[in-house]
Parts: structure tokens; C-alpha cells; sequence
């Protein structure tokens, strides 16, 4: 204490206990003082000694100490502050505060500022009912049905955004009502998680569908004598062997007669035999790629576009070669680096001509024919006969000329344009499209 | 503590290889370098000054000496005292 002026004294004082206060705070007690209350109390007059004697004995006091200025300081929790007066009274103490904290004043001064706690409350209970809110519905596993159909039948249930969730139903109940909803569906899953809403939904296999159909005849694609003739939808024209020309019915859409004529789609298989004739030139050399078993590898790094090489100098080069390359790039999960290896297999190749017999020459011609006929004929076809019309050698060449018979399908298909029953007679009717 | 009582709680130390202080109700102090000092089976407060503290003893006193001294935490039979300690003197 120096004795200077009374009010710089009594100034002096109070900015120590300050300091002295705000050293003692950085800890004021444990939580469980701390929800009851702490009172930094400042004894100002009495027996400091007397007091706690008889305080330790009965109360919590803690951070005992002495403020600059001589006067005895300590924390007491707010129950023991009011059980503390026989105390104080005995040591003839007088007391003075000095810091209040802890959660029965905070409570207090929260009070005090009404709209504070009321935006504190307000806040809470906002987030409280924005995570209450679905906020996203999304649906899952549709291919067929669109989505939009789905969220629609789940808004008529009460599934959609900014939708209460305590208003949802159960969500097992809720996707047996939704699959009831949409038809076309074997299955729905609802799945909530926190404020997003997730339909899961199993469409039900359904056949594929055809294209429609529209009143067609079937008709001959070639020239061709009907080998097999069997009628689904129609009514067959031909007959077996007979010999039909391109354009040709085969098999009409037409049925019926005079008022009760319907047109109808034309269905079925009909085979017949269609020549074709083939002119074939085989050379009687042909030249043949070997390997010869010599190979070499070269090896570079890849970086970006660019390629180091880090292997295979110095090798012999060939005359005829084949390389082989092989990249490989550096990948983590889905993605590649721009780093990685290339390998260039090189393997020597040898051409040789291979000379042919006459006999082979023509036999390899053939066989190059028939793939070709099989291939143009469309599935199923079979070759019935070959014929070698004429067979000349010249200029190291085989030159044949060979006729086809070829069994394939012979039927395409034709809409029929003026559709029936407005037409009298079915049979001018089908002629009248054939005419050409 | 009668004479008969305390020589057996003596002999029953020795005898079991028992601590002291737990038989005889004896102070126990910790002290911390010299910033943190714990007396356990104190009997109260008799002085409380910022250089020293006095704490009566079963048998005697305990003085704790030092600058700018804080009793951190005070319980019945335990002090924490926190400050600069110079010194611990038992006066029988």
C-alpha cells in the first residue's frame, strides 16, 4: 500500500485485485462447483484465521489466498456462500464480492437478455425442426418407369420434400402402399436416412416388345422354286416346287372372302432353292507370312505422350518384321497416370511363296465360293448342289466358273398399302401390288 | 489417542510392515519441486498468511513456509498449497 493520495490508493488497489481476479480465473473450480456457482469472495475486515478455522471445517473453500493488498480471497460455491454467515459472524468478518461465474449466473444474465436467449431457443429448436424436414427424395433402380412417376406416387403417400418426417408412415408400410401405386413394379425399398428420402425400386421383368404389326404379305426375295413352305399367319399361294420369281406372294395377309376379307399379318417359313453362279479365279501361288522365330523387345518409358527408351539398343534390324506393341499405364482406382511402360515385341517375318497343284488351287477357290454364297444367303442356308460349269488354267491361275444350289430363305416381308375389307376381291388385290 | 492404543497401532506397524501415517495418523507431505505442496492428515488451519501457513497436527504443527502462498484446495484432513515454498518445519 503506498501512502500517496487516497483516491490513486484506493485506485491502485482495485486495479490488483483486478489482475489478481483475472490470474485466480483461468481455473475456478470443477464442473460440478461450476453448475453450482462460484463466488470469488474478498474478506475485508475480521479475523482471517478465526474464519478458516471454522469454514474448513464446515464448507468448500478452495483457492485460498491472499490479495495484494493484505485481505484474504477465496472461491466458495454459492450454497456454501449462504451457509457461511455463523462463520463470519464469529470471526467478525465482513465480506465483499467479488466475481460471480458459473451456470446459476449465466442463467441469470441469459435472462436478463431476453432476446438473446430467445434466439439461443430459436436456434435450436429451428435446426431441431429443419432436421425434422425430408429435404431430398431420390429414386433409385428405374429404368423403364420414369421417375417422375414414382416421386408422384410417393407425393400421393406423403413422401416429398419439405415434408414433416414424423408425418411419413412407416417406411415398410409406406413401400408396400407405393407398390401397390405404380404398376409395373415387384418391389420398393424406402429408405430414410436423416432428411434424404431414397425409393429403391425392382421393376418387374416384362417381355420385350414387339414392334407393331401391320397387315404385311410375305413375298420372294429371288427367282426360285419353294422347296418348304409352311404358313404361321396368311394364307399360303405356292405350293412346294413350284417356281416363283422375285415379287412373287408367297404367303398373303389377305384372308377370307367377299364381306368377311381381313387383313392380317403374314407369318411364316419358306424355304426354296436359289441358283447362283460364280465365277472364280484362284492363283496357284500364294504367298505365306512366317515367323522365323527370331524376335527382339525394346522397352520405353512413358511419360505424358512422350516415350524414353530405356531398353534394347543396339539390336539388329531386320528385313521383314512384325511389331507387337504392348502399353502399360500406371492406374490407381479408376485413374491412369500419364506414367507407364511400352514394350515393342519385334519378330522377324519370312514371305514364301507357296506353290499349288492345279487340284489345290481349284479346291481353294471353291472353298472361298461356298463361304461367300453361305455368307450372302442369309442364315440357315445350305448348299443343295455345286456344278463347275467350266474350268481353265492360265497364267499360273485357276479360272472356274461354278453354279450354286443354294436352299435358303426366300421370304421378305411387304405391308399391305390399301388395307382390306374396302376391297372386294383379295386376289386382284394382292396382284394389282405385285404389278410390275 | 490413548497410550495403549497408540503403542499397539505401533507394534501392528512393525508387526504387518505397514506405513506410518496410515496406522498412526501421522501427516504425510508431497511436495512438488517448489511450486506444489500436499499435506494429508492435517487437523485444521491455525494460520493463513501469503508467507506462511500453520496447520495443527495430531501431534504438534506443520508450517509451510514461502512467498505469495495459495491454498489451491482445502478438505478436511488435506491441503493443496501452491505458491513459491521455501520451507517445511514440524514443531513438536
Amino acid at each position: 500500500m503506498k501512502p500517496i493520495g487516497g483516491g490513486k490508493a484506493a485506485s491502485d488497489e482495485q486495479l490488483a485485485d483486478k489482475l489478481h481476479a483475472e490470474r485466480m480465473s483461468l481455473m475456478k473450480g470443477n464442473w460440478l462447483q461450476y453448475i453450482r456457482g462460484i463466488v470469488t469472495v474478498k474478506l475485508i475486515a475480521g479475523d482471517a484465521d478465526v474464519f478458516l478455522r471454522d469454514a474448513v471445517a464446515e464448507l468448500e473453500l478452495w483457492d485460498i489466498g491472499y490479495a495484494p493488498g493484505g485481505k484474504l480471497v477465496f472461491r466458495v460455491t454459492v450454497p456454501d456462500f449462504f451457509r457461511m454467515r455463523p462463520a463470519l459472524r464469529r470471526a467478525g468478518a465482513r465480506i465483499r464480492i467479488m466475481d460471480r461465474s458459473g451456470l446459476p449466473f449465466q442463467m441469470a444474465r441469459l435472462s436478463r437478455r431476453k432476446t438473446f436467449a430467445a434466439g439461443m431457443l430459436g436456434f435450436i429448436v429451428s435446426l431441431y425442426l429443419l432436421s425434422t424436414l425430408v429435404w431430398d427424395v431420390q429414386v433409385e433402380g428405374t429404368e423403364r418407369i420414369p421417375a417422375d412417376q414414382i416421386l408422384q406416387a410417393a407425393r400421393a403417400e406423403g413422401i416429398y420434400p419439405y415434408q414433416w418426417s414424423f408425418r411419413l408412415k412407416d417406411s415398410s408400410e409406406l413401400a408396400s402402399l407405393l407398390a401397390q401405386r405404380i404398376p409395373g413394379i415387384s418391389w420398393v425399398g424406402i429408405d430414410k436416412q436423416g432428411t434424404k428420402v431414397t425409393i429403391t425400386v425392382v421393376e418387374s421383368a416384362k417381355p420385350e416388345q414387339l414392334p407393331p404389326n401391320t397387315p404385311r404379305d410375305l413375298i420372294a426375295k429371288t427367282d426360285a422354286v419353294v422347296s418348304r413352305i409352311v404358313a404361321e399367319g396368311g394364307k399360303p399361294k405356292v405350293i412346294r416346287n413350284e417356281r416363283v420369281r422375285k415379287g412373287d406372294v408367297l404367303i398373303s395377309g389377305i384372308v377370307g372372302e367377299g364381306d368377311r376379307t381381313q387383313a392380317v399379318v403374314a407369318k411364316g417359313e419358306v424355304l426354296g432353292i436359289v441358283w447362283h453362279e460364280y465365277r472364280i479365279v484362284s492363283p496357284m501361288t500364294t504367298r505365306v507370312k512366317g515367323y522365323t522365330g527370331l524376335e527382339q523387345e525394346r522397352s520405353y518409358l512413358l511419360l505424358g505422350n512422350r516415350a524414353l527408351q530405356i531398353g534394347g539398343y543396339g539390336q539388329p534390324e531386320y528385313d521383314q518384321f512384325e511389331v507387337m506393341p504392348d502399353t502399360r499405364r500406371l492406374t490407381i482406382g479408376g485413374w491412369t497416370l500419364p506414367f507407364g511402360i511400352y514394350k515393342e515385341l519385334e519378330k522377324e517375318v519370312q514371305a514364301e511363296d507357296h506353290k499349288l497343284t492345279e487340284a489345290e488351287a481349284k479346291e481353294a477357290g471353291l472353298r472361298q465360293a461356298r463361304a461367300e454364297v453361305l455368307r450372302k444367303s442369309g442364315m440357315g442356308a445350305v448348299i443343295k448342289a455345286e456344278k463347275l460349269l467350266h474350268e481353265q488354267t492360265e497364267n499360273g491361275k485357276v479360272i472356274l466358273n461354278v453354279l450354286f444350289e443354294v436352299e435358303q430363305s426366300i421370304a421378305v416381308e411387304r405391308p399391305i398399302v390399301n388395307a382390306v375389307p374396302s376391297v372386294p376381291a383379295p386376289q386382284a388385290g394382292t396382284e394389282g401390288n405385285d404389278g410390275r | 489417542m490413548p497410550r495403549v492404543v497408540r503403542k499397539l497401532r505401533n507394534w501392528t506397524a512393525r508387526i504387518l510392515d505397514l506405513p506410518q501415517d496410515v496406522v498412526l495418523d501421522l501427516p504425510r507431505v508431497t511436495m512438488i519441486g517448489g511450486i506444489q505442496l500436499t499435506v494429508e492428515n492435517h487437523r485444521g488451519v491455525l494460520h493463513f498468511a501469503p508467507t506462511s501457513l500453520r496447520l495443527a497436527m495430531e501431534k504438534g504443527e506443520l508450517e509451510v513456509t514461502g512467498h505469495e502462498l495459495v491454498i489451491r484446495n482445502i478438505g478436511t484432513d488435506d491441503v493443496l498449497v501452491e505458491g513459491e515454498i521455501t520451507g517445511v518445519l514440524i514443531k513438536r
